[in-house]
């Protein structure tokens, strides 16, 4: 005799009650997005959210079960959950732990090329008065090893370093004997744009462990249009030194970096053509920022974000083409935040991050030991507002440069859960505060949001995103996945019995 | 609600909305006009007790069609923000109970967040979690 099972329901009895969880939302493509504390997100039919403020939404439905999985309701069975919620907030929020990791070093001010958006005010390339020194050098070293982070990062940069490679020379070493000392894995990376490098710099730097990060703006006129220099032979540098470096390193020893003037904006294709024939697998589409000498140019090379957005948008479609017909390259600000759209994690990325990045993730000492809070916050020192000086190696330590004004100030406004446009963004858990830009933009740190470029940028990239992983065509999933896990995009297998 | 210097011109054309306050609270008026003052001057005056109007004054020139949309959207936005009040009354107690747990080190509460707050159910049980975590003279 055939015996079966009761049905389900007998099993399992309806919950009579539930309870909402903290959640914040928006709308989008005709569906109510609902994103709880740890970034997790459900899309849901409109009306939902009516219903469940109410309390009259159906709990014998999948999409309850789904609100209940995705920790956006509670019920009897599932009120023990809280504390998994907490973990999962908890790792997002992981950025935060340990204190700061990278340290940035700004050896010298002086650099060979002129480009006119440079980001570092740059001094020619024979005065050595704008060198950092080596008490100087000894003293940031000390207060990098300070920090509690187990593992740190040290980022050489310049104007362009390798003008003062004996301070290089003197750093490495130094860096490396503390933390031994202190038990610490230090990470070196020297940012460079290549047009001095000689071998035996490389081998020096294969030596050492050193990686190397350069600058590539997209095909040779887009590149030498954007970084003058003498003999108008930057990309041709830069390229003889990206393989000499790959030759001597190891290919995965160097990146490249570019940066999006207004003379890059119809060339999306072309620049990322230009990363794929140079076998780089990942493109930063990186808008300019408004420090520096783009404060100075942004007549000849700045734009509004509308602009950059459709660059983007561009430029993604074509990277996405270029994966799908085989060739693997990964967008980073893409990868960014999936990570932290469709992992529990946050990322190290400390532009995205809040509580903001700036001191808590990042600090700057530059050259004549001033540390800043970033690498932005200096070059708005360098056009003489200091307002995110936060002390001088020779004087403080890293207590006061965290307790002082100048700290305290910033990070009052580097929550973006507490931020007037922030606090009810769908978006919160991905986005960042960024206190710097605000404060560079529109004079005021906390920022107005309906205006901010930062804020502009974001909402949009976050919600093409959004509709991608709403679309959930399963080859383009298959590909943001594999940004995501570092993996290949595995091809779909067709399983045979 | 004017947050920067209007460009607009006191003829200009503009839309109306009619927000019913039983509805929308100021502060979800006023967060709704926030995100609207990129694009428009907001002046909010209270017809009566029962119902707010609120002036939407493009800062540039705009068709008929897009100050019909603008009034759409500023309606959809307001009701939004009044939902999510809704939300937030009903789960700021375990939000911060939920945060207090996400970052205190040890998972154990030194102390207990003020006010009303908690997961209902879990505080019901008198040996569940809540109680435990909570109290630790449990």
């Amino acid at each position: 005799m055939a015996r079966v099972f009761y049905p389900i329901e007998r099993f399992a009895p309806v919950p009579p009650t539930f309870h909402l969880l903290p959640f914040r939302f928006t709308r989008l493509n005709g569906k109510e997005l609902l994103v709880n504390e740890a970034g997790e997100f459900l899309f849901a039919p409109n009306g939902t959210i009516q219903r469940l403020t109410d309390e009259q939404l159906d709990t014998n439905t999948e999409l309850y079960r789904d609100l209940k999985a995705k920790h956006f309701v509670y019920d009897e069975s599932s009120s023990p959950l809280l504390d998994i919620l907490a973990t999962k907030v908890r790792t997002k929020f992981d950025h935060m732990c340990g204190g700061t990791k990278l340290h940035i070093f700004v050896v010298t001010l002086r650099c060979e090329h002129s480009c006119e958006y440079c980001q570092v005010s740059r001094q020619t390339a024979t005065r050595g008065e704008f060198d950092m020194s080596t008490s100087t050098a000894d003293r940031a070293i000390a207060m990098m090893m300070d920090s509690p982070a187990r593992a740190v990062t040290l980022e050489i940069q310049g104007g362009e370093p390798l003008l003062a490679f004996d301070v290089i020379q003197y750093i490495i070493p130094k860096a490396k004997k503390l933390a031994l000392e202190k038990g610490k894995d230090l990470d070196i990376v020297v940012c460079t744009n290549l047009a001095c490098v000689t071998d035996d710099i490389l081998k020096y730097f294969r030596d050492e462990g050193v990686k190397v990060s350069t600058s590539l703006d997209g095909p040779a006129f887009l590149h030498n249009k954007n970084r003058p220099r003498p003999g108008h032979n930057s990309y041709e540098k830069a390229i003889e030194g990206i393989e000499r470096s790959r030759v001597i390193l190891g290919v995965e020893s160097v990146a490249a970096l570019m940066t999006t003037t207004a003379a890059s904006l119809d060339y999306a294709a072309e620049i990322v053509d230009e990363y794929v024939r140079r076998e780089f697998h990942s493109i930063f589409l990186r808008p300019i920022s408004p420090y520096g000498f783009a404060i100075k140019t942004r007549h000849r090379t700045g734009y509004e974000m509308g602009r950059f957005l459709e660059f983007y948008r561009q430029g993604l479609a074509h990277i996405l083409k270029v994966n799908r017909n085989g060739y693997r390259i990964a967008e980073v600000y893409t990868q960014i935040l999936l990570t932290k759209i469709l992992t529990p994690h946050g990322t190290r990325y400390v532009d995205m991050q809040s509580p903001a990045g700036e001191a808590w993730s990042v600090l700057v000492y530059n050259y004549d030991g001033d540390v800043y809070a970033s690498d932005e916050s200096r070059m708005l020192a360098e056009m003489n507002d200091r307002t995110f000086r936060l002390g001088n190696v020779h004087k403080d330590t890293r207590r006061t440069l965290f307790t002082g004004d100048p700290a305290l100030q910033m990070f009052q406004a580097s929550c973006n859960q507490a931020l007037a446009g922030c606090s009810d963004c769908a978006f919160q858990s991905y986005c960042a505060a960024d206190p710097v830009y605000h404060h560079a933009t529109q004079g005021d740190m906390y920022g107005n949001r309906p205006t901010s470029g930062f804020c502009t940028r974001n909402m949009d990239i976050i919600k093409q995103l959004f509709s991608i992983i709403e679309e959930d065509d399963r080859e383009t999933m298959r590909l943001l996945w594999s940004w995501v896990t570092g993996e290949p995009a595995i091809r779909e297998v067709v399983e045979c019995v | 609600m004017d947050q920067s210097e209007s460009t607009c011109t006191p003829d200009a054309p503009r839309a109306v909305v009619e927000i019913d306050r039983s509805m929308v609270s100021a502060e979800a008026l006023l967060k709704t006009c926030y995100w609207f003052t990129r694009d428009f001057v907001c002046e909010i005056r209270n017809r009566n007790e029962h119902v707010a109007e609120i002036f939407l004054t493009p800062r540039n020139p705009a068709s008929a069609f897009e100050l019909a949309s603008a009034k759409n959207a500023f309606t959809t936005s307001a009701m939004d923000f009044a939902l999510r009040e809704k939300i937030e009354a009903k789960t700021s107690g375990i939000r911060d109970l939920l945060l207090a747990k996400a970052f205190s080190e040890s998972g154990v509460l030194e102390g207990q967040p003020e006010g009303v707050f908690g997961d209902t159910i879990e505080e019901m049980k008198p040996e569940g979690m809540f109680k435990i975590l909570s109290n630790p003279q449990h």
